[in-house]
Order: C-alpha cells, then sequence, then structure tokens
C-alpha cells in the first residue's frame, strides 16, 4: 500500500471487539492483507462496551470517522452483548444524522475473527469513502 | 359546590390528620399571578395553601428523590405526566411504590404566562384562574376572558396522557385527551427530518450554540435521576467548563442519549430551557427511531417493562450495514 504524502489522510478510530474483529484484524495482519494506516484500532472487550461518548469524544480530538467492529449477532462472547450494540447504535445513529453528521463517519459493522479480507475491505471502503468526504469539521473542539 | 383547590386540600389535610402520610407534596401560591411551585405540606392546618390553578405545571415527583434514605411515607398530586414520572423512578429502581401515597389530579392542560402577558401588552395583571375551558384573566382595567385552549403550554397541547396513569386516590373525575394530539406527536420531529444534511446541522448548531450549559434540562428531568451524573463527576470528566460548542454539543447528544426508551414526554426539558432550545425535537426523534425499528413503546406507562434500550430480541432490525 502507498501512502500518499500530498492530499487528505482521514483520521478514523476503529472500536473493535477484542474477540472477533479484533481477531479479524489480526488475521488481516498474519494473512499480508493490506489496510490503510489510517484506521486506529481501539480494542475494547466488547462492542457494547463501546459508549456512545467515546464515539463524541473521539469526533471532538479530531477523528473523521468513527467505526465500531463486533461479534456477529448471535456469536457474542458475552452471549448477547452486541445484541445491546445493535439497539443502541441503530438509535445513535440515526439520531446523529438526524443532526446533520454523514452516515459515513459513523458505522457500525460486525466482522468475525476468521473475516481477515471482510476486515480489510471494511477498513479500505471507510477509508475511501471518507477521502472523498474530506475533513471533518462537525463536533470538532476549538481548542 | 367545592373548588379543585378544596379538594386538593380536604385530601392533603385528611391524609395528614389520619397519619397515612408525614408530608404532602403539592402546589402552593407565590408573590406573583404566574407562580405555582411545588409546596411541602407537613402539618393538617397548612394544607389550606394547597391550589390548584393554571400554573400548576411543576413536577412534585423528582422532590421523591430526596427522600430516598427516609422511612416515613410521602403523599403526592400527581397529574398526568407527573404520574408517569413516579413509572419512570419505580422502573429505575430509585423509588419504592410503598413509601408514596398518590393522590391523582386529571390535568386539563396548563396555561402558559407568556402567552397571557403578550395577550395584554402593557397591561398589568394581578391574577389569572380557570373556569371549563375559559381563563379570567384581572387586569388593571377590568376582567378579560381568554379561551383556555389557545393559552395551554405547547408541551400540554401535545399531551396524550392528561389522567394519572397510576394514583391512589383520584381527586376529580377522568378528562379526555385532547383531539389531535396522535396526529402531533412527530410533527416538529418530521420537519427537521427533512432539511438538508448541513442545513440540519447548521439548525441545530443555531440551537446549541445558545445552551448556557445550566443543566436545567437535565435537573427537571425525571429520567436524568443517576446518582451522579457523567456531566458531574470529575474523572473522567465528559466535558470541560469552558464554554465551547463541541462540548456542549457532546452534553445535549449523550444527554437526549441518555433518556432514550426512558425519555416519557413531559416536554419539561423545553419548558424550562432559558435559551428556548426545541429539546423535545431531539427527544422525540429517539422515541420516533425506537418505534420504528423495536415496536411501539411509551416509557412511563408500567414500571415492569424493560425500557427498549436495556433489552432485544434476537430479529431485531439494525440500523446500519449488517452484511
Amino acid at each position: 500500500m502507498s501512502v500518499k504524502p500530498e492530499g487528505f489522510e482521514p483520521l478514523i478510530v476503529a472500536f473493535c471487539c477484542n474477540w472477533c474483529s479484533y481477531a479479524g484484524a489480526d488475521l488481516a495482519g498474519t494473512s499480508r492483507m493490506a489496510y490503510p494506516t489510517n484506521v486506529r484500532i481501539i480494542r475494547v472487550p466488547c462492542s457494547s462496551r463501546v459508549n456512545p461518548s467515546f464515539i463524541i469524544r473521539a469526533f471532538q480530538r479530531g477523528a473523521d470517522a468513527v467505526l465500531v467492529a463486533g461479534c456477529h449477532p448471535g456469536d457474542c462472547h458475552y452471549h448477547s452483548g452486541n445484541f445491546f450494540t445493535r439497539r443502541r447504535f441503530t438509535v445513535l445513529k440515526q439520531m446523529l444524522e438526524y443532526m446533520g453528521i454523514e452516515p459515513e463517519r459513523f458505522q457500525v459493522r460486525w466482522i468475525s475473527g476468521s473475516e481477515g479480507a471482510k476486515f480489510a475491505s471494511v477498513m479500505n471502503n471507510i477509508t475511501a469513502e471518507v477521502k472523498s468526504l474530506g475533513p471533518n469539521r462537525k463536533l470538532r473542539d476549538a481548542r | 359546590m367545592m373548588g379543585q383547590s378544596e379538594k386538593l386540600q380536604k385530601i392533603a389535610a385528611e391524609a395528614l390528620e389520619q397519619g397515612q402520610v408525614t408530608m404532602v407534596l403539592g402546589w402552593c401560591k407565590k408573590d406573583f399571578w404566574w407562580q405555582a411551585p411545588v409546596a411541602f405540606i407537613t402539618d393538617p392546618a397548612s394544607a389550606a395553601r394547597l391550589v390548584w390553578d393554571p400554573f400548576t405545571v411543576y413536577n412534585p415527583v423528582k422532590y421523591l428523590l430526596d427522600n430516598h434514605h427516609c422511612h416515613e411515607k410521602i403523599g403526592v398530586f400527581v397529574k398526568g405526566c407527573d404520574s408517569r414520572a413516579v413509572n419512570r423512578l419505580l422502573q429505575d429502581r430509585r423509588l419504592e411504590r410503598e413509601k408514596v401515597v398518590l393522590f391523582g389530579v386529571p390535568c386539563d392542560g396548563k396555561t402558559d404566562a407568556a402567552k397571557i402577558k403578550a395577550a395584554f401588552p402593557g397591561r398589568k395583571i394581578s391574577a389569572v384562574s380557570r373556569v371549563d375551558e375559559k381563563l379570567l384573566v384581572d387586569t388593571d382595567s377590568g376582567t378579560e376572558t381568554l379561551p383556555a385552549a389557545g393559552y395551554l403550554l405547547d408541551k400540554c397541547q401535545t399531551c396524550r396522557h392528561p389522567n394519572p396513569v397510576v394514583y391512589d386516590v383520584l381527586a376529580w373525575e377522568k378528562v379526555e385527551p385532547r383531539p389531535g394530539v396522535d396526529d402531533a406527536r412527530f410533527v416538529r420531529v418530521a420537519a427537521v427530518e427533512q432539511k438538508e444534511l448541513e442545513e440540519r446541522y447548521a439548525y441545530w448548531l443555531r440551537q446549541f450554540d445558545r445552551c448556557l450549559r445550566c443543566f436545567a434540562c437535565r435537573n427537571v428531568c425525571a429520567a436524568c435521576n443517576c446518582r451522579t451524573c457523567i456531566f458531574d463527576q470529575a474523572e473522567p470528566r465528559w466535558i470541560g467548563k469552558a464554554s465551547d460548542l463541541a462540548d456542549t454539543l457532546n452534553y445535549q447528544i449523550i444527554r437526549a442519549f441518555h433518556v432514550a426508551g426512558r425519555c416519557f414526554e413531559c416536554g419539561e426539558c423545553e419548558r424550562v430551557c432559558p435559551a428556548d432550545i426545541p429539546l423535545q425535537e431531539l427527544n422525540r426523534k429517539l422515541i420516533k427511531d425506537i418505534n420504528e425499528y423495536f415496536g411501539e413503546y411509551e416509557a412511563g406507562l408500567d414500571p415492569n417493562d424493560k425500557p427498549p434500550l436495556g433489552t432485544y430480541r434476537g430479529e431485531d432490525p439494525a440500523g446500519f450495514d449488517e452484511s
């Protein structure tokens, strides 16, 4: 992968669940699949650990997009965590769009530990989408 | 015939005399005609201070949280919205039903003092009373009559539960909800939804730019009943002390989200806002989405329900790409 020195490089914060999506990232790495360096992974024990405040705070501190990735529904390591994730972020995503945040800026995806290729393609897609959108100025700290 | 205020006074005096409760929360009159704050009545003689007038809008239920560690029983007068606040606290395990006696007061909508003042510019008003669907306004140049329906608070115009949903004693007969309230529920939300994305962001920035972060919307809210609010705690500190629009947006988004599926649409947040921020447009958006995605749910009706974001079904739809 080539990183162009000129032009806009987005900062993407990806909250990955320890049991599936983080393992997916591991598989993508060990399989030598390329995905952009714009993605910064934050490992969380479960996608339902992600507090909506984390997402708002990420935007405040300069994220151009935030991704929450977890196990597929039914596969949660803690039995039902991602069912709560699904309800919570369905509501939050609609609300952010209602407040005028582009839908591409906040995404939720299910990526299992065996889906290294999916992990790489999701990261490639989100990076391409956010690159074409340009830098995020919404919800950003003035400081 | 006994007046409505006298009925409340009688109920309170009897409950106190019989030792059924040690305190009654109701409403009293203060110095100005538009004031009807919550009264804390502890002896039967002072029950005569209680009133029921066009301005008894305040919700006495949140004061019950102050009684959390007491074992004494308290009587509370509850309008429709206040009774749903009781259910809210019961569902959140912040109140024990045995510790309160609920005196239900069917409510025909409260009057907006600002609208009355605007109707009589330059005239001094001394008192406002209500007789059925008429408002009698005593001014320095005679008594005027206004139709009550035209001077209601905005929140009362879309009230779907004018009657208490939970009570032990009912002060008088139940009233009918106003016609058309169901259609009016999401009208303002739909209007915002129809705007373009950038227009929506500009709209909300304009609204929240006025926010003083006085936290009145949180303090008045029965759904905001956490022992320590995340916006008060020092570590981690979620929002800074400085006046920063990003922090204000953070506060407003998270405040609305924390009451998602728990807000019972009393509209107090919007009424108390000194900057007139249309907070109900946010709260109702969340209610609308929850209804559309996870099935109709109305908060504050059954304390044994689980709030929609505190439960799940395997076949729930998702508002994002699940592929």
